[in-house]
Formats: structure tokens, sequence, C-alpha cells
């Protein structure tokens, strides 16, 4: 959100002037954003991620499209080959983090208790809190959620929009910002293609529009289908990242 | 939904602003927010009384000044009207795509803060 331009004159966070009158309220004058906490959070964690080297990739989708288990065979897959860590993000329960340990994988679980996203505070927590090794790629697992999550940066490199095909074909349009914001779109359960109405070309029209160059892929955790291919992308990515390293 | 976790992070930033200036009391606070920022005024309206009650500041209103987007088709070259609620940045005339300005404002713009001790606070 804060590489708008009409941004620009709110970026001052400078001392606030007073235009009240000695005994009446005071008009202080603000002008900041109102996420410039998480922002600035989110920038921290940039420059330390850029400092380590490690990609960042913060996944965004509806509940039960298939992010878990999309994450399980992506650490199944990377094993050996990169040094991973996952956090995870949901309003309850240790389930999703307990899974990914299950995989040999550290991860840590951060419960919202209600909050509909992840912020940047948060994610700092987690690093602090879930003592990772030096990682290759750490993924946030955001809370299930199409809306709020896209407003919060996390300091990632890039967004993942997950689309299930079992969601229907008409996401993208029907929840712009998230598919707007995501450099990559992964359109999952490919295996069940054959029992739904999914009609891809019209998802892939709609990314288009919303995302000119946003890239579309597809995969089947279940099958395994695919997963090469997004792990491939990750390390095409991770390989890009670290070439820019001064 | 996170209507809340905005509202909380507009308290936040008002308080902070405010601290300056001695204790004392939220008298009215203003926000501007723009229609692609996906924040509903009026869900952050009722967020904002809740977060507010049982605090000092019960009963302050927030005040939204609501900011459209501005949209223009370099291939037609004019502007185009935004239907409401459609994020497309497509010209509805020609196909192409749209340049978009403005309209994700989500921003703290002014308090009125009342101190306890009149006059006494002096930045």
């Amino acid at each position: 959100m804060c590489d708008d331009p009409s941004h620009a004159h709110v970026h001052a966070h400078g001392p606030f002037r007073n235009l009240g009158h000695e005994h009446g309220p005071l008009q202080v004058q603000v002008e900041r954003r109102v996420l410039e906490s998480n922002d600035l959070e989110a920038q921290h964690l940039r420059e330390d991620f850029a400092e380590d080297g490690t990609l960042v990739v913060n996944l965004i989708s509806s509940p039960g499209s298939g992010k878990t288990t999309l994450l399980e065979a992506t650490v199944a897959e990377l094993k050996g080959k990169l040094s991973v860590g996952v956090i995870e993000g949901d309003v309850a329960t240790e389930r999703d983090a307990d899974r990914i340990r299950a995989l040999g994988v550290p991860a840590f679980q951060v419960v919202t208790g209600g909050a509909c996203h992840l912020d940047a505070r948060q994610v700092n927590k987690a690093l602090r809190k879930g003592k990772f090794p030096d990682l290759d790629v750490l993924f946030i697992e955001n809370v299930g959620n199409l809306v709020c999550p896209t407003s919060y940066d996390l300091g990632e490199d890039f967004k993942v929009a997950l689309l299930s095909v079992t969601e229907g074909d008409d996401k993208p349009f029907k929840y712009p910002g998230i598919f707007s914001a995501a450099q990559v779109t992964l359109i999952t359960k490919t295996d069940l293609m054959a029992h739904v109405s999914f009609d891809l070309e019209a998802v892939k029209g709609q990314i288009k529009t919303l995302r000119p160059g946003g890239e579309v892929l597809m995969a089947s955790a279940q099958t395994g289908t695919g997963v090469d291919a997004w792990c491939g992308l990750l390390a095409a990515r991770l390989a890009a990242k670290r070439a820019q390293e001064p | 939904m996170h209507e809340t976790g905005v509202a909380m992070e507009i308290y936040r930033a008002s308080l902070q602003a405010a601290e300056a200036h001695g204790p004392g009391h939220l008298e009215r606070v203003r926000v501007a927010v723009g229609e692609l920022s996906a924040v509903d005024p009026e869900l952050l309206a009722y967020a904002w009384e809740a977060v507010v009650a049982g605090t000092p500041d019960e009963g302050c209103p927030l005040e939204v000044e609501w900011h459209r987007a501005r949209q223009s088709c370099a291939a037609c070259g004019q502007d185009k009207e935004r239907s409401e609620g459609s994020w497309l940045p497509v010209c509805p005339d020609c196909g192409e795509f749209l340049t978009v300005e403005g309209g994700r404002e989500l921003d703290l713009l002014q308090l009125s803060y009342l101190p306890d001790k009149p006059g006494g606070a002096h930045v």
C-alpha cells in the first residue's frame, strides 16, 4: 500500500502542529499512515531477511484451500536441498505447526486468538521465539482469509495467493485485492479438476487483468504434480535474491 | 473484518500523537479512508466505538474522510468513472489498462485533544 504515490504527502512523521487555542481543545495535525508502525516493522524485517539471504514467502488464501498440505509437500521436496522454516498463523490450535514439525522442519505457531491476519510484529515475535536456524526459505502461512492479510506487509519477498479448484473460478474478480497483490497465484488441488467445474482459462484471464505479468502455477499436493515447478520457482527466486546482495 | 485491528491502530497512533500534550482526552479523530483500502467506513466506525469504550476517550467520534480513486485511460485520453466496488483497472470503453490514482488512503489526519490542564500543553 505504501508504494502508492498518493501517499507521498503523509510520509512525514514530523512534530505535531498545535493549532489550538489556549483553553479549548488542541487541533493536532498528525498525517501518518494508520498502518505505519506495521510498515516500519516490516521494513526492518525485510532488511534483516536481505542481510541473512533468506527468501520469505507470504502464503495467503481462504481456509481449506490447501496451504498446509502444499507446505508439507514443499518441505518434503526441499528437504536436504534447502534449509526451510515455517511460521503458521491460525486463530486457534497448534495443529498446523505440529504437522510441519512432524516432517522434521522447524515451525512456530502464531495463535491470533481471533485476529484475521498476521502482522509484522507477530512475525518478529515468532522469529525470536521460534529459534530458527539459518534459513534459505521462510514460509509464512497467513490466517485463512482472502481479504485482511492483504493489507499487512510482513517483510516478505512476495505474496502467493492459493486458489483451490473446488473454490470456483470466479474468485480473482471477487477478491481483487489479494489477486492484485500476489506476484504468484498457485492453483491447488488440481487432481480434483475433473470432478468440478473450473475454467482455468477464465482464472488466468482474471489474473492477467488484475496483475499483468503475475505468474500462475498449478499443483496437486496429493499427487505431487506441479510441486517440482513450484519448488523450482522458489529456488530461482532465492538465487535471484542472493545475486542482488552486495 | 480487520476494521477492529485498524481501529485499534488508529487509537494507538492517536494516543501516541496526543502524548506530547500531557494527560487529557480525545474529543475527535479524523481519518482518511480510500475506497481501495479494503476498509469499510461504517464497520470502522462501529469498531472504533468498541475500541474506545471503557477508556477515558469513550464516545470520541471518528470522522472518516472518504477518498475515491481516480482513473484515466491513456488510449481514450480521458478520465473514466469507476463503478462502486470495482477494482478492475480496465477501460470499460476500449479495454486498455487504466491508470489508477489514489483510493488507497488509510491515514490518521488530525485529532482534537483536550488536555486536562488548560493551556498547560506546549510542545
